[in-house]
């Protein structure tokens, strides 16, 4: 009873440093949300950075190959027209055919490889297998970087301040509770007080939970 | 005596204290409402960011894949019109020959066809190179017919066209959830009215005035619950 009445005296009190408690818990849970909507949205510059290096790349690639595959066509054409020049009757013709051969045939086959040199890209009918370049371009990059892993980060981080703002929103709501609490003079101010702190806790165990899961659903990242 | 003037007394400070709760519960809903109008413009700034980082993702792809199909058509038209060009000189080499056969110079009609078989050569060779004339879907299904040019650039172009359609839909969404986001904000600068007029409410010491401030404030907040209402449905 003693301690009933000491509860009632000084339930003012309690009920302002607890508002303070939580408005104090409220900023704090704001400023989290924010830091973690600014590392979403890092993220998501970092993955779009990724995908203009990977495009960059890859663009490079596709002129580097049509590129050559110009130069191994050209080079083909030049070896059919060689091969029909040296099957002339004519001696004048046969003489232009083997002189081609000889000196410009060499500098084209140069200017097409590694198509017109390497029988890896040759296919049966004479043409180049362009995909395997392409391929094998690829494969020369030794620090590739996939925009999707960033995309992915920040599409979390971006769910997790999703479920941050509802942890606010339950602070504010436990705010109003206590707030009512202090401006009641009825016997009902005892158990808004109970809903307030009550909807305090749940908040602050959301905001506990909602932190835990996505740090062991990033696996600590 | 001492009841005669305390009643005044008690009574100033009663019309001073009145309506005060009243105040105090429409300023803590204001607070109420501005976090759940913040957790919604939060969500739609969320959305909108996603939105806009998709559709910027996809304006890189849709750059690269027209940077690809543009490489691959100018290969493909280059030895397509390499063969025409090597298709048509052996066709007029073939006919001075002819010509000069007629005219009974059999020496150089010979050679002439040298030269036509040579161009021929050329162009079978370049023929293999070529998609319109390898493909199916494109090379001509008699002679004299030529490839079917518009439907390689259509299917070309497909792509790159999916991409720059789907990278617009993103841009709409971003377009839509910005501007959602933006009607929060809005929302939520008029509730800082509400907030103001409260605190006036809660200043004056007429309670005539303090209900009217509280009025307008209630008004103000109606206000802003309409405006949610309607970006909440847009």
């Amino acid at each position: 009873m003693k301690r009933s009445n000491w509860f009632i005296h000084r339930f003012e009190v309690i009920n302002a440093i607890l508002i303070a408690l939580v408005s104090l818990s409220t900023a704090l849970s704001v400023w989290r949300t924010n830091v973690i909507g600014s590392n979403a949205e890092e993220a998501s510059r970092r993955g779009l950075i990724d995908a203009v290096k990977n495009q960059a790349y890859e663009n490079e690639n596709y002129r580097k190959a049509y590129e050559e595959a110009g130069f191994a066509y050209q080079y083909a054409v030049k070896e059919a027209e060689v091969n029909a020049l040296e099957d002339a009757s004519s001696a004048e013709i046969r003489d232009r055919g083997v002189n081609i051969r000889q000196y410009l045939l060499p500098n084209m086959q140069l200017l097409a490889q590694p198509l017109a040199t390497d029988e890896k890209y040759r296919n049966a009918d004479g043409t180049y297998n362009l995909q395997k370049r392409m391929d094998d371009l690829r494969s020369e990059n030794t620090d590739p970087v996939d925009p999707a892993v960033s995309f992915k980060r920040a599409d979390s981080l971006f769910s997790q301040q999703r479920w941050l703002v509802i942890g606010s929103i339950l602070l504010a709501v436990s705010l109003f509770w206590l707030a009512l609490a202090e401006v009641s003079k009825d016997g009902s101010r005892t158990i808004q007080f109970v809903i307030g702190l009550a909807i305090y806790l749940i908040g602050v165990l959301w905001f506990v939970g909602v932190e835990m899961t996505f740090f062991f659903l990033r696996r600590g990242a | 005596m001492s009841e005669t003037t305390e009643t005044p007394i008690l009574q100033v400070e009663q019309a001073s204290d009145k309506y005060k709760n009243l105040i105090v519960i429409l300023t803590v809903f204001t607070t109420v409402l501005a976090a759940v109008l913040a957790a919604l413009q939060a969500d739609a700034s969320i959305r909108s960011d996603i939105a806009n980082r998709d559709s910027q993702y996809l304006a890189i792809q849709a750059s690269g894949e027209l940077h690809r199909s543009g490489l691959e058509a100018n290969y493909e038209f280059t030895v397509f019109g390499d063969y025409m060009k090597n298709l048509q000189e052996s066709t007029i080499m073939q006919l001075t020959a002819l010509e000069q056969e007629q005219d009974g110079d059999d020496d150089a009609a010979r050679t002439t066809n040298e030269l036509a078989d040579i161009a021929q050569a050329r162009a079978d060779a370049a023929v293999k190179f070529s998609t319109l004339y390898s493909d199916p879907r494109y090379a001509p299904q008699g002679d004299d017919i030529m490839p079917r040019a518009e439907q390689y650039i259509i299917d070309i172009n497909a792509k790159s066209n999916e991409i720059v359609a789907q990278q617009n839909e993103s841009a709409d969404a971003y377009d839509r959830w910005n501007r959602k986001a933006d009607s929060y904000v809005t929302a939520l600068t008029i509730l800082a009215v509400a907030f103001f007029l409260f605190g006036l409410a809660q200043a004056v010491k007429s309670a005539r005035m303090r209900l009217a401030f509280a009025a307008f404030g209630i008004v103000v907040i109606l206000f802003t619950l309409f405006v949610s209402a309607i970006t909440l449905i847009a």
